[in-house]
């Protein structure tokens, strides 16, 4: 593949479910028989530009070093990891809500009235974010997954994580204390692609675009 | 992430020589054009923001020379009661990068071209511009992308809505990102919060040739870029007939990168492809008042590390030198 083939970077897991049936159809929809395989880069109707599989961590770097000309990440990853690269469009899908939760019956007074608080988090920026603004300190647990289980087994007062739905909030007996921000899907460009090479990059952001907005 | 092992790169054979020849071509046009070179010390005292490079000497702090127009405003203004008007410059400076591709030795060469305060800037900020379209020529690039901004587009809104501190810094961001709607999630509940939208959306809506500047008139402060609006397109009128072959110009409304530091007409120099501009410069008149004198400036760094880098990675951007 030629270094002029265009890439966009797509996540895997949640996001990555919501966004492959949006394309399906389009000029920019991926290859079937591609997808059941395990390679991570795939074709897409439109000859000369391919889709990167990533997860959504590591996708931000991927499009700020310019190796991937465009990508669809959550605000949240966007937020925590804060690289250099343009945000074109607020996408609308994915929409998940980024809140303190805590198991049931806590309150947010009962949280703040702890003299050493600790909130477990995969999202310790826009955490540390929030107790600035609240005038708060606590104890962070930096953790990659599975949060949820934090205070139900100690290693944590509250969580601080997205919820989509509330179910697996739910199923370990968590509630919802407090929203701290709001997240969803955003389409990002490599500064140096969009800029030197806006007559290749806008039209298949405005393609992506409009393949996703069209669909509910 | 910050880089914690900065990288110091070793030139060998073909970037040295690439290297030397391209600083002696392009400080050769500079000179061909008035300017005169001047040589700060690589080793300065005062002032040493975070991003440098620093060290003991003795008791004192010091740093190795981090800018070049930071570094001869100092000179000039210590040391000259009236500036000499072209100055040009070549060397390394040394900053802790951002990226972590970013080398912390960069090399450059640039000039600054400084009058008496008050005198018309109109004719220097062209000369600039002219110089900087000649630049890909030196240089051997097969095309290159020359984006015109202006300062004044975001900086006078912004000014006008009373629009400071943190709150104007998010607009900012939201701008650099090119995101209207970080513009209206950073501005929620504030009065100006649709007007600023608006015009971001309208600065952000075309990158192109000089009709961007059409894009102008939806926005709600219009009447107030008037005056900026007329400064580009007479700088457009007198661009586009000298315009050389393979060199592209283009209007980019919303170019905020240095804006804390430009305050006028501003100049990103791109090769099709490269993931970083190649030069850039402006009209930044404040820089000299706060040292105390009344000059005004405007200038241009052409960045040649990452013309080095791009001549490894793309060589198809350049012509074959003879």
């Amino acid at each position: 593949m030629s270094h002029r083939t265009l890439l966009i970077a797509f996540p895997k897991g949640r996001l990555g479910d919501e966004l492959v049936p949006k394309l399906a159809g389009t000029s920019l929809a991926l290859d079937a028989e591609a997808l059941k395989s395990r390679v991570l880069r795939i074709p897409t109707a439109t000859p000369g530009v391919s889709a990167l599989l990533l997860k959504g961590a590591d996708l931000p770097r991927y499009v700020a070093a310019g190796v991937a000309q465009l990508g669809i990440v959550g605000s949240d990853t966007l937020d925590e990891m804060d690289m250099d690269l343009l945000e074109l469009a607020d996408l609308g899908f994915g929409a998940c809500r980024l809140s303190l939760c805590a198991q049931a019956g806590a309150t947010m007074e009962m949280l703040r009235a702890k003299p050493h608080l600790r909130l477990a988090t995969k999202f310790p920026k826009a955490t540390e974010a929030w107790l600035t603004r609240e005038d708060l300190t606590a104890e962070l647990v930096p953790l990659s997954s599975s949060a949820e289980l934090a205070p139900l087994l100690g290693l944590a007062d509250a969580i601080v994580d997205l919820v989509q739905t509330g179910g697996t909030l739910r199923a370990h007996g968590l509630v919802e204390t407090l929203v701290l921000g709001r997240s969803s899907a955003r389409l990002v460009a490599a500064r140096g692609a969009y800029l030197s090479e806006p007559e290749r990059i806008r039209p298949l952001a405005e393609r992506l675009i409009a393949a996703f907005r069209a669909t509910p | 992430m910050p880089v914690r092992t900065p990288h110091f790169p070793d030139l060998l054979f073909g970037p040295a020589a690439r290297l030397r020849r391209w600083e002696g071509a392009l400080m050769g046009l500079l000179e061909a054009h008035g300017y005169r070179e001047l040589h700060p010390s690589l080793v300065l005292r005062e002032a040493l923001p975070d991003g440098t490079l620093r060290f003991f000497d003795g008791d004192d702090l010091v740093a190795l020379r981090w800018d070049f127009t930071v570094a001869l405003a100092g000179l000039l203004a210590r040391g000259f009661p009236v500036p000499p008007d072209r100055v040009a410059y070549a060397g390394a400076v040394f900053r802790r990068p951002v990226q972590p591709w970013e080398a912390v030795e960069r090399f450059e060469v640039g000039c600054e071209r400084i009058q008496p305060e008050g005198e018309s800037s109109s004719e220097a900020d062209l000369e600039l511009a002219r110089l900087l379209m000649a630049i890909p020529g030196v240089l051997g690039l097969k095309s290159a992308i020359l984006h015109l901004g202006h300062a004044a587009l975001v900086r006078r809104p912004l000014e006008a809505e009373r629009l400071f501190g943190d709150l104007a810094d998010a607009v900012v961001a939201a701008l650099s990102r090119r995101a209207p709607h970080r513009v209206r999630e950073a501005l929620n509940g504030h009065p100006a919060a649709a007007r600023l939208t608006a015009h971001a959306e309208a600065l952000l809506s075309e990158l192109n040739g000089p009709t961007t500047l059409g894009a102008l008139q939806s926005s709600p402060y219009a009447e107030l870029l008037e005056n900026d609006r007329d400064h580009m397109e007479r700088a457009l009128q007198a661009l586009l007939p000298i315009l050389p072959p393979n060199l592209e110009l283009r209007v980019d409304l919303a170019d905020v990168a240095g804006l804390g530091f430009y305050t006028g007409p501003t100049l990103r120099l791109w090769a099709p492809g490269a993931q970083q501009e190649l030069a850039a410069g402006g009209r930044y008149d404040r820089l000299f008042p706060d040292l105390g004198r009344p000059w005004q400036a405007a200038g241009f760094c052409v960045r040649l590390s990452r013309l080095l880098d791009l001549a490894e990675t793309r060589p198809d951007l350049f012509e074959q030198p003879q």
